[in-house]
């Protein structure tokens, strides 16, 4: 290159330096004076936010709110950069630097006109900046400054980062959460429940229902806690209910299932045909009666099949005892099979080769799995229920071979399961206690929330003078007992009937039986009373006449002797009524009542309604400790 | 071909710087000190235009002009104004004369200022009348008398002195009159050492003589040389707007310009303030005016141009504070 030309470059690149320089500083020093107001802005804005502790709303405006200082600086920067400079800016610096007087200046004014308008001596002042060329330093001439600002501007950022770091503590009042409405149950009939829960706990031996229980158990403690809101109660009763609904449902539709499995098998022979078509129909006590019937045909001599079908009859059987676990089995194959198909979608979905239709299709194996798993639980309950029966099916066929006596024997034994089935078929009959004690729960527990705190204060006094803590109650219940004089008697109902109760006062044990010339004969069966004296008898026929949903109402006179030998169970029922409902005596004349009441309940149609007024009215007096 | 050229013409750069260097020394033989006096002397010598010598008396402007004079080959006069001083005094007068036949004849007998280098001293002590007979003369080069225009040969340099002191008796020079002046310059009291040379070369037999260094010819091309001297853009674009800034009602006019200043300068200002710097940055071996030429010949360029107003004369502002203010204020380029 020629070195003028290269001199030239010199000057222009050193002016171009120069002035980049100068417009960095003067950017630099613009964006120090800017930046304290956002920091400024920061510290008072988390001075507030520690202190004041403002809602969300206002902490969001204020964050937003420091978007502006910020975008003050940006433009303040930008502005200060991209401002409008004069050219020469950097060529006066290089001058002013290095004393040059303006040659350098002049010389790039001159060279950026026209080469025919420059004059001799624009020429020669051009050559000589050029001469100075070589000794231009942009970086002397244009040093970069730290602006005074960024002393402030430090000083606010750690200000600012120990502002951040201080931990103000503020007491703050937190409003009390509103406690839930806790569902009130009397402590009595908690305690009824738990001892009816604890009876069935008792008496089980399902898994799922003693699950059932436990979780019935549970929510009794939450309840006596006080633990629960009334929605909560209502939600865990409708769960429990629909998981032994549903248990139950499930394990009946299996041993269907499984009896019909066994029933196909046993058609196909002559001789237990008639107890596969019971079996078919569900009808169990038929399917046993046909199972002994066939027993003592192989029994006796001169009703033997004959060897055929003996044959035919042995292979039914066997075919019949393996049918519960052809179908386990069968379960358990298909469940393979979907876990197989299972595991290798899962594989492609790690590798990531899953197309939406194979995860489709994994999602419903995944469901299809899930229901053979439960249908496989529910098939081994039924398996187990059913392998006695099974195993005696198998034996009757082996022996069938050898000895039909023997096999006779296996199929009574087998008819005997079916027998036990049909009395307890997979603790259906527990599942169905369980279930009724929930809805007697959930009722009970609708009744006293309609109800309110005063009903439940007047059950919490009931309960006390239940139990004989109270004597206002024995005061009251004496009064009423006995009227004006102790010996008067007393008339319940219409009294001007021939139906009226008539109970003597006095000591007398006998009073309250009632004399069985005076009685009106009740028209159900029972056995007439054998008393030699009025009030000495006793009628076993507790039940009464029938109840008339009319809405009449049967005055019965009695009138009761006292013959010395006793409390009778009026004087029972009053002195409970005085005392509370304790003792032993009390206990037996209950259980009675009570049962009777069940039977004419389960025997009778009483509206659901009604019944459970009936089942509540018992549940309240039955017998405390 | 182009180099030769330059080569040429930086040789004529050398000669001229050269020159008025033997010009300066041929001065400081008579003159003690005052460079910048006799440098702005020089300026208007080249120039070609006038200045306004200010300083109180005995500092030697008199004996400066004539020592100009006697180093350039150039004819000098010496106008002493005085209230008495009629135009005709100065421009001349038509007598009667006889021809050699002894016919009368009017004849123009032309004035002091019919010399190259022309010393009006005290001019403010002239009327208005009078002064204003050596406006033309200074303006046009030429003295109109009846219906003849007598030109003045050049190069033409009046050098006028005034005393700042004697107020009384004295007519302050119209506006229209300073504005024709190139400089204005201040001549300051001697220094101590300064007074020393001065009383040891004029209590003694100490006789400087002055040779002369510059022809009239040698004048007239420095005339022409300077004015090839270029300016920038930006030099040029700094003058006009320190101009402008002289003025009140412009907006670039800082506040100080405002409260004392009446009128601002003429455009005589720009182009005194931009040939000075030419003849500057050549006196100074550079090839074109800069800033700082600029800067440094404004004042006495502008001084006697900028009229302050009635607020600025009582608080006893001086032009010169102005000048400097605008100077420290306005940025030297602008986009």
């Amino acid at each position: 290159m020629d070195p003028r030309q290269r001199e030239l470059r010199q000057l222009v690149r050193a002016a171009q330096r120069a002035a980049l320089r100068l417009r960095l500083n003067e950017t630099v020093a613009r964006s120090a004076r800017l930046l304290p107001w956002p920091l400024l802005y920061a510290t008072a804005g988390l001075t507030y936010l520690k202190i004041g502790r403002p809602p969300e709303t206002a902490q969001t405006w204020l964050w937003w709110g420091w978007l502006l200082p910020w975008l003050v600086v940006l433009l303040g920067t930008v502005h200060c950069w991209w401002r409008r400079r004069p050219r020469e800016m950097g060529a006066l610096a290089l001058d002013r630097h290095h004393g040059f007087q303006d040659r350098v200046t002049n010389a790039l004014a001159f060279l950026a006109l026209p080469e025919g308008q420059r004059t001799v001596f624009m020429k020669l002042a051009v050559a000589d900046a050029q001469a100075h060329a070589a000794q231009l330093k942009p970086r002397r001439a244009a040093p970069m400054c730290w602006p005074q600002e960024l002393w402030l501007v430090g000083f606010l950022l750690a200000g600012l980062g120990g502002l951040a770091v201080l931990e103000v503590r503020t007491l703050r009042w937190l409003p009390v959460p509103p406690a839930p409405a806790p569902v009130l149950l009397a402590h009595d009939d908690i305690e009824l429940f738990r001892k009816l829960s604890q009876r069935m706990q008792d008496q089980s031996q399902d898994p799922e229902t003693l699950a059932g229980v436990h979780k019935l158990n549970q929510l009794l403690e939450d309840l006596a806690e006080r633990r629960l809101d009334r929605a909560e109660v209502f939600r865990r009763l409708a769960e429990l209910e629909r998981q032994v609904q549903s248990r139950s449902k499930e394990d009946q539709a299996s041993l269907a299932e499984a009896l019909q499995s066994v029933a196909r098998e046993l058609e196909h022979s002559g001789l237990s045909r008639r107890v596969a078509r019971a079996l078919q129909q569900r009808r169990l006590d038929d399917a046993e009666k046909a199972l002994r019937e066939l027993a003592e045909k192989l029994k006796k001599q001169r009703t033997r099949p004959s060897a055929a079908e003996l044959e035919k009859l042995r292979q039914s059987l066997k075919k019949a005892s393996q049918a519960t676990q052809g179908r386990s089995k069968r379960l358990e194959a298909e469940r393979r099979r979907l876990a197989e198909q299972r595991k290798s979608l899962l594989r492609k979905k790690r590798e990531g080769r899953l197309t939406p239709h194979e995860e489709q299709v994994l999602r419903d194996t995944e469901r299809r799995l899930d229901r053979l798993d439960r249908k496989k639980r529910t098939a081994d309950r039924t398996r187990e229920h059913l392998s006695d029966l099974d195993r005696k099916l198998g034996q009757a066929a082996e022996d069938l071979r050898r000895e039909l006596g023997q096999a006779a024997a296996d199929l009574e034994s087998a008819a005997e399961d079916l027998n036990r089935l049909a009395r307890n078929p997979m603790s259906q009959e527990e599942k169905e206690e369980l279930l009724r004690r929930l809805r007697e729960l959930k009722e009970l527990l609708r009744q006293q929330g309609q109800g309110g705190n005063k009903r439940l204060q007047r059950l919490q006094r009931f309960a006390e003078r239940a139990r004989g803590r109270s004597g206002q109650s024995g005061q009251r219940g004496q009064e009423r007992g006995r009227g004006k004089n102790r010996d008067e008697l007393w008339q319940s109902g219409k009294g001007q009937g021939d139906r009226a109760l008539v109970l003597g006062g006095g000591t007398s044990e006998q009073l309250g039986r009632e004399p069985s010339g005076q009685r009106e004969k009740p028209k159900s069966p029972g056995s007439p009373s054998d008393a030699r004296e009025p009030g000495t008898g006793h009628n076993e026929d507790l039940r009464g006449d029938r109840s008339e949903l009319g809405g009449k109402a049967h005055d019965v006179t009695a009138a009761g002797i006292d013959t010395g030998d006793g409390t009778a169970s009026s004087q029972v029922i009053m002195g409970a009524a005085q005392r509370g409902f304790a003792g032993h005596g009390y206990r037996q004349v209950f259980q009675d009542y009570q049962t009777v009441a069940e039977e004419v309940m389960g025997q009778e149609k009483i509206p659901p309604g009604y019944r459970f007024y009936v089942q509540r009215y018992f549940q309240l007096i039955r017998p405390r400790e | 071909m182009t180099d030769l050229v330059e080569v040429e013409a930086q040789k004529k750069a050398e000669g001229f710087v050269e020159r008025i260097n033997q010009l300066r020394q041929q001065i400081g033989r008579v003159i003690v000190g005052n460079e910048e006096v006799v440098d702005g002397v020089i300026t208007c010598l080249l120039a070609g235009s006038h200045c306004l010598l200010e300083g109180v008396p005995g500092l030697g402007k008199t004996m400066l002009v004539r020592t100009l004079a006697e180093a350039l080959s150039l004819s000098f006069s010496r106008i002493q104004f005085t209230p008495d001083l009629m135009p005709a005094d100065i421009i001349g007068t038509t007598v009667i004369d006889e021809t050699a036949g002894g016919k009368p004849i009017f004849e123009f007998r032309k004035g002091p200022v019919f010399a190259h280098v022309v010393l009006a001293d005290e001019v403010n002590r002239a009327t208005p009348k009078t002064q204003s007979a050596l406006l033309e003369a200074m303006q046009e080069h030429r003295v109109t008398v009846g219906r003849t225009t007598h030109a003045i040969e050049e190069p033409y340099l009046v050098l006028a002195t005034q005393n700042p002191l004697e107020m009384e008796g004295t007519y302050p020079l119209p506006e229209a009159q300073l504005d024709r002046f190139f400089f204005k310059l201040h001549v300051p009291f001697p220094g101590r050492e300064e007074l020393h040379t001065i009383i040891e070369r004029t209590t003694t037999r100490y006789q400087a003589e002055v040779q002369r260094v510059l022809s009239r010819e040698e004048i007239l091309a420095m005339h022409q040389l300077v004015r090839t001297v270029p300016v920038a853009r930006h030099v040029q674009d700094f003058a006009v707007r320190l101009l402008q800034a002289t003025h009140p009602e412009h907006p670039s006019a800082p506040a100080k310009v405002r409260r004392f200043v009446r009128t601002g300068a003429s455009p005589r200002g720009a182009q005194a303030m931009l040939l000075a710097a030419r003849i500057r940055a050549l006196l100074h071996e550079r090839f074109a005016a800069s800033l700082d030429d600029v800067r440094h010949v404004a004042p006495p360029a502008l001084r006697h141009r900028i009229l302050l107003n009635f607020e600025g004369e009582a608080e006893g502002i001086r032009t010169d504070q102005v000048i400097s203010d605008l100077l420290a204020e306005l940025p030297e380029v602008q986009p």
